[in-house]
């Protein structure tokens, strides 16, 4: 009996000491951890969306994304100022790609023409799908818009290249983008006011 | 109902979690020497990591998320798992005999098996629903059993053969596993 | 003079990942670069050399049945540390290494030398015996990146090592290259450790 009492008070104080200690790491860290998440974030922000004097993630928007799985999801649209008006807005989409989701951060100018995009995650084929981090491929949707462009890739009868030897990952990428650009159109107004 | 045959098709085939993920490794490479092992040992594991991905499932909905102690969740998995799977080895031992008998020995080698505890973290990352999440589990360790078994296959062809001595025991075991892995790329873009 | 043993003992002659052959799994997962490589290597280190010290001078006071369960609470805490503390200023390298920080918990190196060292030596002793197992941890993950990054991207540390018209074995980054190329490693250790014997 006082061994199993010894053993259970031992175990309890290694425990509450464990317990206590992690909760003072993670006062400490709390903060640095929010901002360096912040940081990645905008960085990648940033480099879609137009010149702006505002801090973008101050200034979103929450946009509800239509999903057919029964869960309530929604877009933070981001959204850049310059002198109180607006000069773009970048939010982020997903689209299962060959090896998982891919996500896109995509920056459109107000009347829905596409300013730039950035790949924020994914894990394709280093060689192949990856190739849809690189600047040749990202670059060619600059100025594209749902009017003067067909959102496929070459080998579905749209207007974006593939890459040889990885048709999937390109195409989850224009189709990420076509519905961002969809989704833009549609609430246009709630973004935009 | 698609979408649970995706995340079984995905977690068995396309993302093997031992020859995709690197989990499970030790196992894998410690109990593939004889197939009636691997089986006893697949079984063994299917059983504890679906039952304890459930239960961290809960743990993370029910007492972590809502205490807002996530930085915990390291150490209350681990020891959810480790419990767990005393428990089972207790249960079996006075109810199943001859299950205890078929399984028992495998049973205190999981809790080391890092693809216990990556599961369960995984199932959370991934915020997938109660249901999803056993669906995901289940798939993972049949995953593993599945390239436990077949290595274990090769590895009966391969005690007999002439291997160079520098190159015996683990390092061949590697290799081949390389090759296996190598095969079940071709099963990649298989959900897409 | 033993302390100096206890330290060249992991680096060499129970090298954990050539010799004793644990901890596979980060091993062959986060190797694809060099640099990923030296930042799981020095988050084990530390987790080692800290559960080493703490298990160590606490090993008269913790029973025997209560060991394993007092070991696994310890090294949990440890690696949520290294883990809160990565995400806060390694931000880059917290996000590449992923799933496996956390899974240091169950890297068998870390119970292994617990159970087997630290459970048994003086502070300093397994202080010394934590260090080179770190170390050589260290050491035998960075060979395995070094190699894949240099065939699989043509380049080491993220600096091109053979210029642009390198045609990159692109194998040696996939899974399957991560086997292969600790299996051919493991024999070559094998071979190198048959001719010092001799």
């Amino acid at each position: 009996m006082r061994d199993i009492l010894e053993m259970i008070i031992i175990l309890s104080t290694i425990c509450v000491m464990a317990a206590i200690s992690l909760a003072k790491v993670y006062d400490l860290t709390k903060e640095p951890i929010a901002s360096q998440r912040r940081l990645a974030r905008l960085q990648m922000v940033n480099r879609v969306l137009a010149p702006h004097d505002n801090e973008p993630d101050q200034s979103a928007v929450q946009i509800p994304l239509d999903t057919n799985d029964g869960k309530n999801r929604s877009v933070l649209v981001y959204r850049g100022f310059q002198n109180g008006k607006l000069t773009g807005v970048a939010f982020e989409m997903t689209a299962l790609g060959y090896s998982g989701q891919i996500g896109v951060m995509i920056g459109l100018d107000p009347d829905g023409t596409i300013r730039g995009i950035e790949i924020t995650s994914m894990n394709e084929t280093p060689g192949l799908g990856a190739k849809i981090t690189e600047p040749q491929f990202k670059e060619q949707f600059q100025g594209r818009s749902l009017a003067n462009a067909r959102f496929k890739v070459k080998k579905d009868g749209g207007d974006f290249d593939q890459i040889a030897g990885a048709t999937i990952s390109p195409r989850a990428v224009v189709q990420a983008v076509r519905e961002g650009l969809e989704l833009y159109r549609k609430h246009k107004e709630a973004i935009v006011r | 109902m698609t979408k649970i045959l995706l995340i079984l098709v995905s977690t068995i085939l396309v993302n093997n979690f031992v020859l995709a993920k690197f989990l499970g490794i030790c196992p894998f490479l410690g109990v593939s020497r004889k197939t009636e092992t691997a089986v006893g040992m697949g079984l063994a594991v299917t059983f504890v990591v679906t039952l304890s991905t459930a239960l961290t499932w809960l743990m993370q909905m029910l007492i972590l998320k809502p205490f807002h102690i996530e930085y915990m969740q390291t150490i209350v998995f681990i020891l959810v798992i480790a419990g767990l799977v005393q428990f089972v080895e207790m249960v079996l031992q006075k109810t199943s005999p001859a299950l205890y008998q078929a399984l028992g020995i495998y049973l205190p080698l999981i809790t080391t098996n890092c693809m216990v505890l990556g599961v369960a973290v995984l199932a959370v990352q991934l915020e997938y629903s109660f249901i999803e999440s056993l669906i995901y589990s289940f798939g993972a360790s049949v995953g593993f059993a599945l390239a436990l078994v077949l290595f274990a296959g090769i590895r009966e062809r391969l005690s007999l053969a002439d291997v160079p001595e520098a190159l015996q025991g683990t390092a061949i075991g590697l290799v081949t596993t390389g090759l296996l892995a190598l095969a079940f790329m071709g099963f990649n873009g298989l959900v897409k | 003079m033993n302390l100096i043993r206890d330290l060249v003992n992991g680096i060499w002659k129970e090298n954990p990942i050539f010799r004793i052959v644990l901890g596979m799994c980060s091993t062959l997962a986060i190797t694809t670069q060099a640099q990923n490589a030296i930042g799981m290597g020095a988050a084990v280190t530390f987790v080692l050399i800290c559960s080493n010290v703490l298990i160590s001078s606490t090993r008269k006071l913790i029973p025997k049945k209560v060991r394993l369960a007092a070991f696994i609470v310890i090294i949990a805490t440890f690696v949520t540390i290294v883990d809160l503390v990565m995400a806060a200023f390694f931000f880059k390298l917290h996000r590449a290494l992923g799933i496996f920080i956390p899974l240091i918990v169950v890297n068998c190196i870390i119970l292994g030398r617990a159970e087997a060292f630290a459970s048994k030596n003086p502070v300093l002793n397994s202080l010394m015996d934590g260090i080179g197992m770190g170390v050589g941890y260290t050491l035998a993950i960075l060979i395995v990146g070094g190699i894949r990054e240099l065939l699989g991207s043509g380049s080491l540390f993220g600096l091109s090592v053979f210029g642009p018209g390198y045609i990159p074995f692109l194998v040696a980054i996939l899974p399957p290259g991560a086997f292969i190329a600790l299996g051919l490693l493991l024999g070559l250790m094998n071979k190198i450790n048959q001719r010092l014997a001799l």
